[in-house]
């Protein structure tokens, strides 16, 4: 995590355990929101399991024994949160299979999409930030401002759609062997990762055209070092950190907004397994969802701080 | 090199990587494959346990039934089972079944087969969502002998063979239920069908191989053994992709393609379209008997008026989709075409308001009486274009001098909600199926879903006496007739459009033929020309 060359004060880490008590918390939380929103807000999921059969009251009555819905709610959070700790997430109400199996069984296809959604956002923001902040005032950076602006305000939806277009477009396209994948990972990939892009490419855009104009930089041109790459470096690490946490956010988002791309690609992953399990009242799954984002959501952002820390040192002391 | 310059370098490399080693997998030569389309990825797919149309396209040819119902002359044809009995006070079903029969895993079909099926569907620790309740007043099955079994009931059930007809009650290989248990048998389903569960990876594919040694097949079956050697079913759940898996060349198949698609794919000369009419309720919104101003006759049928359902239904869903004309679409079987409902007629519904009281006595528009505002609370469910007809239906009856308040329902739980809460006059709900005993869920006092919260002891007894007559169809048709006037004459109803299922296939497909229950496929009898 941080690095040791440096000698981080035993305070950051004590700093961190901190946080991982409040990570907890926060985890808490997010079940306990969850708990209650799904089962107040979603209604009776016994009417929706039945929706498609013609059972009488009794039969209805008697499935909502069998699952243990006719329990006083507060006694079921408890049932649940025991069921956590050990972890243990229940089971689906439509197939009675463990949640946790389920959600195994669809994570790494949302962690391929995700991951390389991130490669793809990090990329191509450091990229159309850059090209934004070096070429500023200029045709060039102007597109790539352009592009990023672009990323941020086009839903994936539209996105999805208009890359499935020209991908369908393109003639010979479904003959050809790479289309499979390009179809199934990496145009999701490149358009979840696009959306994703154009926050990073502004901050980036920003610290570089700020830190460009810092007297260090004119310092650096006067001792001779050659512009381009290492003014760049010099100027971008300053720029970096806010871009990283800003990442991690990302990261965090992606995992839980793959939910469209999912859609639109017909992918398997959690944002179609999540879509599904509320729309049919399967609250397990959807709490276990939660409980999983939550946890993903933490390590992200402990990842952010680290990395943070090892870009910029004087960040060290500070968290 | 520098830094970000170096990663960016890797990224690119890891993204090439991923798309050259996606590439590089091996594609031996195929079976003769069919590509299918669903259009929605189900919460588990075991027809005996979970409830789901979208998983009767592969499994009803996974399973056979006792019996079939053949959708041209809506009668029921031997199956599994040759022949069968019905006693005459109709509680008693013998079924004469076939011997020849052998499960895709090897284990013979037989009496006991049929009796562990039934054991598993109706365990209350399975949670069956729908083929529980199909069963109806079931009490016991007997089984006579190896090749004989008798379903005892404890009160005549109409419905009975149409149930025994659907893949939700479709026969199991006693060994593999056994051996898988409720919750991991969907993943290992195995039938006595013409084609065989191969795998099944959720949200991601289903396959399905033929089975060579089908020689059971019921008459409805053109084919006797399926030429289409695979058929894999993948999932296109978001509306606009379906179109472009077809043109991509994604699938030879899919369902519920939006009219628009459907008219552009169909005459650009590469695909057919099969419109399929679905039988059961026509999508339609119950007015709600117990909440005013809707538990006025008069109001309830000035708003029936008010609707131009042709209008609507040819906005929404093109030229495709028939005007409903009843409390079932025109394709079920008890369908009563010579009860018909009124047509647009936006004077009549005026007058009929006036004439009952209502006025605009201070000129906003919105009339009123007795100093209560016409005031409708219009509830549509969020599936099948509901929010789009419930919003012209909202003009429609803005027009007529009512306020209305829309309010979309995030899914049947929350749907489920609202009319729990009795918050609305006018809700949306339809169901598909093909015995019209689904009314005695709607219009019975004691239905599941009578929404209108009717308690008429006319239609009560008529739709438990249409029940009870197995043996009457003609009996059972004229009650039917009957509920249909009398939810007609108090203006229960507003149906809107029959259900039409728009199904495109690429010109290689041939022989696309749907069951009884129209979602079904036939895809024993698919042919794929080179």
């Amino acid at each position: 995590m941080v690095s040791t060359s440096d000698r981080p004060a035993p305070r950051a880490l004590a700093a961190l355990g901190g946080r991982l008590a409040t990570a907890a918390l926060t985890a808490w939380a997010a079940v306990t929101i969850t708990f209650f929103a799904l089962r107040l807000g979603t209604g009776d999921p016994t009417a929706s399991l039945l929706a498609q059969g013609l059972a009488t009251p009794a039969q209805a009555e008697a499935l909502r024994h069998e699952l243990g819905l006719d329990r006083p709610l507060l006694e079921q959070y408890f049932t649940f949160l025991s069921g956590l700790v050990r972890g243990d997430l229940g089971l689906s109400l439509y197939t009675g299979r463990p949640v946790l199996r389920i959600i195994a069984e669809q994570a790494p296809s949302t962690a391929e999409l995700a991951g390389l959604g991130l490669v793809v956002a990090v990329g191509l923001g450091l990229l159309l930030g850059i090209v934004a902040a070096w070429f500023e005032g200029r045709a060039l950076g102007r597109a790539a401002a352009g592009l990023a602006g672009l990323a941020t305000a086009l839903p994936v939806a539209f996105t999805g759609i208009l890359g499935l277009l020209l991908l369908v477009g393109l003639p010979g396209s479904v003959a050809s062997p790479v289309w499979a994948p390009i179809r199934r990972l990496a145009l999701p990939g490149l358009v979840l990762g696009y959306a994703s892009s154009g926050a990073i490419a502004r901050v980036v855009q920003a610290g570089l055209s700020e830190s460009l104009l810092r007297p260090y930089i004119l310092a650096a041109r006067a001792r001779g070092v050659r512009p381009r790459a290492r003014i760049l470096w010099h100027a971008l690490r300053p720029a970096l950190p806010p871009a990283v946490s800003l990442g991690a956010l990302e990261a965090a988002y992606l995992f839980g907004g793959t939910v469209v791309t999912e859609t639109v690609f017909s992918r398997p992953g959690l944002g179609r397994l999540l879509v599904g399990a509320i729309l049919q009242g399967d609250f397990p799954i959807a709490q276990g969802l939660v409980v999983l984002a939550a946890i993903v959501y933490t390590a992200s952002h402990f990842a952010a701080d680290a990395l943070a820390m090892t870009i910029d040192p004087r960040l060290r002391g500070q968290i | 090199m520098n830094r970000p310059a170096r990663s960016l370098t890797a990224a690119a490399f890891i993204l090439l990587a991923l798309v050259l080693g996606a590439a590089c997998s091996p594609s031996p030569t195929e079976p003769l494959t069919l590509r299918y389309g669903l259009t929605l990825a189900p919460t588990g797919i075991d027809p005996h346990l979970n409830a789901s149309s979208e998983l009767g396209i592969p499994l009803s040819s996974v399973y056979d039934t006792l019996v079939f119902l053949d959708p041209a002359t809506g009668e029921f044809v031997p199956g599994l089972a040759e022949r069968w009995e019905i006693s005459p006070d109709g509680r008693t079903y013998t079924f004469h079944l076939r011997e020849d029969v052998v499960f895709h895993d090897g284990t013979p079909f037989n009496a006991e087969a049929v009796r562990a099926n039934f054991e598993y569907t109706l365990d209350p620790e399975n949670h069956s969502q729908k083929a529980a309740s199909m069963l109806g007043p079931f009490e016991s099955v007997e089984i006579v002998d190896e090749s004989t079994v008798a379903l005892h009931l404890s009160e005549p059930f109409a419905p009975l063979l149409d149930s025994l007809s659907q893949v939700y009650l479709g026969m199991a290989s006693p060994s593999a239920l056994e051996q898988w248990g409720p919750a991991d048998y969907q993943f290992h389903q195995v039938g006595t069908g013409p084609f065989r569960f191969v795998e099944y990876i959720p949200n991601d594919h289903l396959t399905l191989a033929r089975n060579p040694d089908y020689a059971w097949g019921p008459s409805i079956y053109l084919a006797s053994t399926a030429s289409i050697e695979r058929i894999v079913f993948t999932f296109y759940e978001a509306e606009p992709t379906r179109a472009l898996a077809l043109q991509g060349g994604e699938v030879d198949v899919v369902g519920e393609v939006p009219p628009r698609d459907a008219a552009r794919l169909a005459e650009s000369g590469g695909f057919a379209l099969t419109p399929v009419a679905i039988p059961g309720q026509p999508l339609q919104y119950f007015f709600n008997t117990r909440r005013p101003p809707t538990d006025d006759l008069p109001t309830r049928q000035a708003l029936l008026l008010a609707v131009d359902r042709e209008s609507i239904v040819r906005t929404i869903f093109g030229d495709y989709s028939p005007v409903a004309q009843g409390l079932l679409s025109a394709v079920t079987p008890g369908f009563s075409p010579d009860v018909s409902f009124p047509s647009f007629d936006p004077e009549a519904a005026r007058d009929l308001l006036v004439q009952s009281g209502w006025a605009d006595a201070d000129g906003d528009g919105v009339l009123s009486r007795d100093g209560q505002p016409l005031t409708i609370a219009l509830v549509a469910p969020n599936w099948g274009s509901n929010p789009d007809v419930a919003q012209l239906l909202q003009a429609a009856w803005e027009q007529l001098g009512a306020e209305v308040t829309l309010q979309v329902a995030a899914g049947f739980g929350p749907l489920k909600e609202i009319q729990a809460s009795g918050a609305y006059n006018a809700i949306g709900l339809n169901f598909f199926g093909t015995d019209p005993d689904l009314l005695r869920g709607f219009y019975a006092s004691d239905g599941l879903y009578n929404w209108s919260g009717i308690a008429d002891a006319r239609i009560d007894d008529l739709l438990r006496q249409a029940s009870q007559l197995p043996l009457d169809p003609e009996g059972r048709r004229e009650r039917h007739r009957q509920v249909a006037e009398l939810v007609r004459d108090q203006a229960l109803v507003l149906p809107l459009r029959d259900y039409v299922d728009l199904v495109v296939s690429s010109n290689r497909v041939q022989g696309l033929r749907f069951s009884a229950l129209g979602w079904f496929p036939h895809l024993i009898d698919l042919r794929l020309e080179p």
